[in-house]
């Protein structure tokens, strides 16, 4: 079965096209454009979503808050989440990890360390 | 080579224009009020969004250049540096030039073009004399002044505690790789005879700290050990002897003992090569900040939805009153007054949501007053007070090219050139002026400048010459100066790329009418011109005294009512609807008779009721056969016929269904003037 994705980013254009590219590897996408929205979304379908793979910096709620909530609902709390970012700073990658984070990807990123941490990430939760 | 672009990339230069603008209005609030953390935060995440873009979309020189000017804006944020003009300067030169170059169809003519180079130069300098600066200021305590990542060289020894090949699809080998794009590189792969790996020893020089190099691997810190040692603060790769000495480990890996003793008898031989382009990504950003207030975006849709809503729910408990007004009943009388006060706050809660300070208009004017006068050699400062005053979104969406109008006329024809001010005594810099506040339920917007003023001759002659007023005719002073609301009259001698085409004040009347507000404008001769905008705060829900006339129901908006007087209805002389000398509270008050203008006079009530009102700052009187009481309504449009009455507001459904006319007290005694 193919396995379906969640992407997060308030920048339509960066969604779009980091959809596409999973696409032509085979996953199923989703989009949302914020936090609160990707949320909805996961608990609405969470049987169905394999991943989330977020932005960091977004307004309303962001990516790490978004984590946090996933991480505190049992229901949902198994999906593993991703973020993808420019952000670099060793302090916020440290307080994601402990907050559940399965893997932190630098934007820009190269495709194969992209989707090897991806395939990483769903296999082992 | 033309390449044309992408849909992606066209995407991504779409959305990016957008990021422009509000980068742009970030900076403009951000110039004005340099303390304020909300605009930092905006201007910093754009960046940030801008940043990230281009470099997925290859456009890596606006990557590079947003990356720059970011840096600045994080040592602002963690206050290390103020913001100066000079910073604010530079950031909407260089995102102009990225705007410019955004327009661009070829995408290899964005990805190639030189013009951001001096931009980058300009942020990178920047950068070095704040940099300087401080260093000089500041004692170098770990976390006072700016932390430069030194350029090091690292032994890092990466060991996978589970079974992996280096070609393997584990994300470590990937993280392998990334890691020695962070500089210069020397990776050591030792195997074991079935070719999964012992461990990785990866020599780097590099710029990045440590922290963050750690960082790479705390996604798979289950997966592998990894130690590091810094060998020494400077690139050891720049040494031959260095570079010989570790081919040799090719065979069989070196201890870090050995290596820090070599490399202690190298590091003479090595130049200290401190000398790097500011890399700064930041290692530790402590200061982040936490707002005790937080936004969310919502769709204006939904809050039409809930205003709608509300306003059912306002026209239900009014019925709910009324239906239960004969019951005799404790009980009920205190459901419907605790869903009256409940309805009431819910009103006032949901109406907030819809309002947002003007400060958004403000910014906008202020890049417009800093572009157009540099266009027209003027010297002009922009004021504003008040740009917290907050006003229904859509009204400002409405008023933003009014006003803009009305801030280019003073800039293009009031204010005067630098010389003529000079000569008139007058500091070179015109000033214009913003004013916002709250009265009652409408919020007032004056605009001023201190500039030629407006010539009323000229004004007049044009007026004349155009067939706008007869030759004889007298006008007042403010009869004349609004004349320039006319359609078809500007009185610049030549039409400039400005301003002046002959079209725009009378629009700008025009919308303000439709809003139901009022504009005036006032004038002295080289001292400056002020226009006073007046507009209501809200354009659904009002505040109303429900009165009836013979069988009809209007509402008097109560925020313009002073007192309510009952007297006789024979006081009212009969033949004209207006009086003007009814005596109420031992004044002499005007009075419009609804009665007499609007219905016949057949059954005359005995007294009347007398609603003093002051409308423009003056008293005036609404006479009607009763008063009903106080309610809250909605006001709904009346329909597309009746568009023109204009002394008519709107209307609402009362709580027994029928319908009453709200009242617009001042368009009431226009009517009776004309």
């Amino acid at each position: 079965m193919k396995k379906t994705i969640l992407v997060v980013d308030d920048f339509a254009s960066i969604r779009d096209f980091v959809c596409e590219t999973l696409q032509r590897k085979g996953y199923e996408t989703l989009g949302a454009s914020n936090g609160n929205e990707a949320f909805k979304v996961l608990t609405e379908k969470n049987d169905s979503i394999n991943l989330v793979l977020t932005d960091y910096n977004m307004p309303d709620c962001t990516g790490f808050e978004l984590l946090k909530k996933i991480k505190e609902n049992p229901a949902v709390s198994k999906v593993p989440v991703v973020f993808l970012t420019t952000e670099s700073n060793p302090d916020k990658m440290r307080s994601a990890k402990e907050a559940g984070l399965s893997a932190w990807i630098k934007k820009p990123y190269r495709s194969e360390t992209f989707f090897a941490q991806i395939e990483n990430a769903i296999s082992n939760g | 080579m033309l390449s044309a672009m992408d849909s992606n990339q066209k995407r991504f230069v779409e959305d990016a224009l957008d990021l422009l603008n509000e980068l742009d209005e970030g900076l403009l609030q951000l110039e004005a009020n340099p303390q304020a953390s909300a605009p930092l935060e905006q201007v910093f995440r754009t960046m940030h969004t801008i940043k990230g873009g281009a470099n997925m979309f290859g456009f890596e020189n606006i990557g590079e250049l947003a990356h720059h000017l970011e840096t600045l804006y994080d040592l602002v944020r963690q206050g290390k540096m103020p913001v100066s003009d000079g910073l604010i300067s530079i950031t909407l030169h260089a995102f102009d030039k990225v705007r410019d170059l955004l327009q661009e169809k070829d995408a290899s003519k964005i990805a190639n073009a030189e013009s951001l180079k001096d931009h980058l130069k300009i942020a990178v300098q920047f950068l070095k004399s704040v940099e300087t600066e401080s260093a000089s200021s500041v004692s170098n305590g770990s976390n006072s002044a700016i932390t430069k990542d030194e350029l090091a060289t690292f032994f890092i020894r990466v060991s996978p505690t589970i079974s992996m090949t280096p070609d393997g699809n584990h994300p470590l080998v990937f993280i392998i790789q990334d890691l020695e794009a962070l500089g210069t590189a020397k990776t050591f792969c030792y195997k074991r005879g079935d070719a999964t790996v012992i461990h990785w020893d990866i020599f780097l020089s590099t710029t990045t700290a440590q922290p963050e190099i750690e960082s790479y691997f705390l996604f798979v810190e289950n997966e592998c050990k990894v130690e590091y040692s810094k060998l020494l603060a400077s690139d050891l790769f720049s040494s031959d002897e260095f570079r010989q000495f570790i081919e040799q480990f090719e065979a069989a890996p070196v201890t870090v003992d050995v290596l820090q003793e070599v490399v202690k008898k190298l590091a003479a031989t090595v130049e200290n090569k401190t000398e790097h382009e500011a890399e700064t990504e930041e290692p530790n950003a402590a200061g982040k900040k936490k707002f005790n207030d937080t936004y969310i975006k919502v769709s204006k849709r939904k809050i039409d939805d809930l205003l709608n809503w509300i306003s059912e729910l306002i026209i239900l408990q009014a019925q709910l009153v009324n239906a239960t007004s004969h019951i005799n009943s404790v009980e009920i009388t205190e459901v419907t007054e605790q869903l009256e006060m409940i309805t009431s706050r819910l009103r006032d809660t949901s109406l907030e949501i819809g309002l947002v300070p003007i400060e958004t208009l403000v910014t906008k004017f202020k890049r417009l007053v800093r572009d157009l006068s540099k266009t027209l050699n003027k010297k002009v400062n922009f004021l504003s007070e008040g740009a917290e005053t907050e006003m229904d979104k859509d009204v400002i969406e409405l008023m933003a090219e009014p006003m803009i109008h009305i801030i280019r006329n003073c800039i293009d024809h009031g204010i005067e050139s630098p010389a003529d001010r000079k000569m008139m005594g007058k500091s070179e810099h015109g000033t214009v002026k913003l004013k916002a506040f709250n009265s009652s339920s409408y919020v007032n917007i004056i605009i001023s400048d201190d500039g030629k003023g407006i010539n009323r001759e000229s004004v007049l002659k044009k007026a004349i010459e155009r067939g706008l007023v007869t030759a004889d005719a007298v006008l007042t002073e403010e009869e004349t100066l609004s004349l320039i609301f006319h359609p078809g009259l500007s009185t610049a001698s030549t039409v400039s790329d400005v301003s002046g085409r002959g079209v725009g004040m009378d629009v700008v009347k025009q919308k303000i009418n439709d809003l139901r507000g009022y504009v005036s404008i006032k004038s002295t001769p080289g001292k400056g011109t002020s226009i006073h905008i007046k507009l209501p705060l809200s354009r659904s829900i009002i505040e109303g005294l429900l009165v009836k006339v013979e069988e009809t129901r209007y509402v008097v908006p109560l925020n313009v009512i002073d007192r309510i007087d009952r007297i006789s209805y024979d006081t009212l002389i009969r033949d004209n609807h207006v009086n003007k000398t009814v005596v109420v509270n031992e004044e002499i008050l005007p009075v419009f008779s609804l009665r007499k203008k609007f219905h016949n006079e057949t059954a005359v009530p005995k007294t009347t009721d007398i609603i003093s009102v002051t409308v423009n700052g003056v008293k005036k009187g609404i006479a009607v056969d009763r008063i009903e009481g106080k309610m809250q309504t909605v006001m709904k449009p009346l329909g597309d016929v009746y568009q023109h009455q204009d002394f008519i507001a709107g209307s609402t459904i009362l709580g027994d269904g029928s319908l009453a006319l709200v009242l617009d007290p001042a368009r009431l005694f226009q009517l009776s003037e004309n």
